[in-house]
């Protein structure tokens, strides 16, 4: 049964930890992406996927509402990650990986579900994770001795954001004015 | 749209053509290499993998023209993922989202060539005519003080500051707006690149191009070149109608990634296992400096001024970096700048008070262009030590001068992230983090893999850019160059391309 990952009783030993990074290795050589569990992931209705599998989706937007989280909390003015749609932005853009990168990608966020709470110490899915417990896994991840992994964030966090920042109100924060072509007569809303 | 341009859609069956040169790819190499075949009266056609993209089609959206105008929507990656190479895909090639900097190939490096590769007839004298014919055609010039912006002007500051070298730029444009968008692709049409003066010079001279269309696989004997077999693609991206070209005399011009792939999935010989070697990437990571006032480096001509403080081109030089501005676009500066969530974007809320430096290795690492099981390239490339020290090096000189012009704090995006408000902080950093895998690298300079030589041991073509083994099969792109010649490249690419076709158009006259 899981536990509540934020509950510290919840963590598992540094032991088993390391035990995970041997599971880590196993699904960066492929060998159990088959086997990864991939049920009880439900897409919004009316959503229709390009690329992504239903299980990848709902990890693509976990990880996204995290990567894209807001620094003013319950400010009205930054839009969060769903209301720019970055998770159908990046299975539009996986759509395009030629099939080794999409195979590698699917791979990493078989990893980021399954694999990498347990290294970070959590004995959960990453998409039940508490929002604070998946930063400390993205956190893991990014500063992760592994340079595959870390490139796998990265390759991750560039596609939340060119999902987010491709959106007309994320600019704003930035003080972005936008391209010339088409600028709105008084700049972007 | 260029008018004679045939889009691959536009190809209703399949296709053979018979002709007396094929060029693969549009980029400035095979531009030219087009060009001069068409004025010498030959009859050419240009097979290009990528779309024509009219100025109209130029959104100056990152989301956009990134699948539109780069190889794997901007995400090419080397094999161990640790350098993003940025590549073109389209009639034009890489000149059509390139930032138009113009320098010739320094002295030092044709002289190296000759001296130690063995490359015959291109010592700066013989050169010199293609360089003056190029910069006429493309209207190359100084970029004027008044064009410069802040984010140039921040690295001029830091120059004078330091009393370091440093100094103007020169670039292809007329009528610049100074809209800043050039790595997008440029609406106004200002820039003077091979889709807006080489190609139509092509079609002008006769030549016909197609877009759209990927070549697959050369056709050889073993011997002899014999023409290539290709797909020609609808609008979207699916595989409409076979083309077959006959011609004696193929130019190789899809890049130094795509040149050799498409050798190496063709079964080109290659004895001395020389093919797809020798990759020079000009690799490169930035530092960013956030001011207290407003830069807003996305606005205006990108980059017009140079620090050349640590760059050498002598054999063996220690100082191996070039250093010039390099600010992106909100997705690109967000994908780049450390961290993610609560933290990332209160550091976006400073994007427009940064100014963003690059420094680019003139490298001397060594790396190698494969094939995987698709035919698609596979880029191996592990930094030398040496390589990783000069990139330290130029990242550290990039933070000295962003300090040196005024900037409050430098961040060099490495794991963990480094940040410095004073030079005695940056004298205390531990370099050791800036290394691949932990500084975000970028590429646009990929070269020098089917290198030219008259050794076939240690080279792939001759000093006439025609391949030692297949009578017919010439080079005229950046693969040529058999090392890195430590900055940009497109003059030296389209000046190779213009010097090496009297070569190629006496082959394709049955000579
Ligand atoms: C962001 C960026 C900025 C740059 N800025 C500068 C700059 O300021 N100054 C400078 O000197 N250089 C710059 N460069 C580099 C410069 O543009 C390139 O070095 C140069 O254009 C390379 O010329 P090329 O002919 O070798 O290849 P390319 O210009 O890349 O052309 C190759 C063409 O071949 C096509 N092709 C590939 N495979 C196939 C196939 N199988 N079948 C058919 N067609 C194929 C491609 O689609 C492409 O259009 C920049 C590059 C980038 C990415
Ligand atoms: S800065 Fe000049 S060349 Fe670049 S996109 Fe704008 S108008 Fe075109």
């Amino acid at each position: 049964m899981m536990r509540a990952a934020s509950d510290r009783t919840g963590r598992i030993s540094r032991r088993r930890a390391l035990g995970a990074g041997a599971a880590l290795a196993l699904v960066l050589a492929g060998a159990t992406v088959a086997a990864v569990r991939t049920r009880g992931y439900a897409v919004p209705p009316g959503r229709r996927l390009v690329a992504l599998t239903p299980w990848q989706f709902v990890v693509v937007r976990s990880a996204a509402r995290r990567i894209a989280a807001p620094d003013r909390e319950g400010d009205p003015s930054i839009p969060s990650a769903d209301d720019t749609d970055v998770p159908g932005s990046i299975d539009l853009w996986v759509s395009r990986m030629h099939g080794r990168v999409r195979r590698d990608f699917g791979r990493f966020l078989a990893y980021l579900e399954h694999v990498a709470p347990v290294g970070a110490g959590f004995a959960s899915r990453f998409t039940r994770l508490s929002p604070a417990d998946q930063d400390a896994v993205l956190a893991a991840l990014e500063q992760s001795p592994h340079d595959r992994l870390r490139a796998g964030f990265e390759g991750l966090k560039s596609l939340v954001f060119i999902g987010y920042y491709r959106d007309v109100r994320t600019w704003k924060l930035a003080r972005y004015d936008g391209p010339l072509l088409a600028r709105p007569l008084g700049g972007w809303r | 749209m260029i008018a004679g341009v045939v889009r691959g859609r536009e190809v209703t069956g399949d296709l053979v053509l018979e002709v007396d040169a094929v060029v693969v790819g549009t980029g400035a190499g095979g531009s030219v290499a087009l060009r001069e075949l068409a004025r010498a009266g030959l009859n050419v056609v240009a097979l290009e993998e990528g779309p024509c993209s009219t100025s109209g089609e130029l959104t100056q959206r990152e989301d956009e023209m990134l699948p539109l105008l780069f190889q794997d929507a901007g995400a090419r990656m080397t094999q161990d993922l640790a350098i993003r190479v940025l590549q073109g895909r389209g009639v034009g090639g890489s000149t059509v989202h390139n930032t138009n900097l113009c320098k010739r190939t320094p002295d030092e490096i044709l002289d190296l060539w000759a001296r130690r590769y063995g490359v015959l007839g291109a010592a700066p004298g013989d050169l010199r005519p293609a360089f003056e014919a190029i910069e006429r055609d493309l209207s190359v010039s100084e970029i004027d003080a008044p064009m410069r912006n802040a984010n140039n002007d921040a690295l001029r500051a830091g120059c004078e500051a330091l009393g370091w070298r440093g100094g103007p730029l020169k670039h292809n444009r007329v009528g610049c707006q100074q809209s800043g968008f050039c790595e997008l692709g440029c609406a106004y049409d200002a820039k003077q690149n091979a889709l807006k003066i080489v190609v139509p010079q092509a079609v002008i001279a006769g030549a016909r191009v197609y877009s759209d269309v990927t070549v697959l696989r050369l056709s050889h004997d073993g011997a002899r070149v014999t023409g290539v077999h290709a797909e020609a693609r609808d609008a979207a991206g699916l595989p409409r109608a076979r083309v077959e070209v006959l011609a004696p005399v193929v130019v190789l011009a899809a890049s130094a990634v795509g040149s050799p792939a498409l050798a190496r999935r063709s079964g080109v010989p290659d004895p001395y296992g020389q093919l797809g070697r020798g990759l020079r990437m000009h690799p490169g990571a930035i530092a960013a400096g956030r001011f207290d006032r407003e830069i807003a480096g996305w606005r205006g001509i990108p980059q017009s001024y140079e620090c050349t403080e640590h760059l050498s081109h002598e054999e063996g030089s220690d100082e191996r970096v070039w250093i010039v501005p390099a600010f992106a676009h909100p997705i690109g500066a967000a994908a780049t700048l450390p961290g993610f969530g609560a933290a990332h974007m209160a550091g976006m809320r400073a994007y427009s008070n940064l100014a963003v430096l690059t420094a680019m290795v003139h490298d001397e690492t060594s790396g190698e262009v494969a094939v995987d099981d698709d035919g698609g390239p596979v880029l191996r490339y592990a930094m030398s030590e040496a390589d990783r020290r000069q990139l330290a090096k130029g990242l550290v000189a990039c933070a000295r001068l962003l300090l040196a012009a005024g900037a409050r704090e430098v961040t060099i995006p490495a794991v963990p992230a480094l940040r410095v408000r004073t030079v005695a902080e940056l004298e205390r950093l531990d370099l050791a983090v800036i290394r691949p895998h932990s500084v975000p690298m970028t590429a646009v300079h990929p070269m020098g893999t089917m290198r030219m030589g008259e050794d076939p041991h240690k080279s792939v073509v001759r000093s006439t850019g025609e391949h030692h083994q297949l009578r017919g099969l010439f080079v005229a792109d950046g693969s040529l160059f058999p090392t890195s010649i430590g900055g940009p490249p497109q003059i030296s690419i389209y000046a190779f391309a213009l010097h090496l076709a009297p070569h190629v158009v006496e082959r394709a006259r049955g000579r």
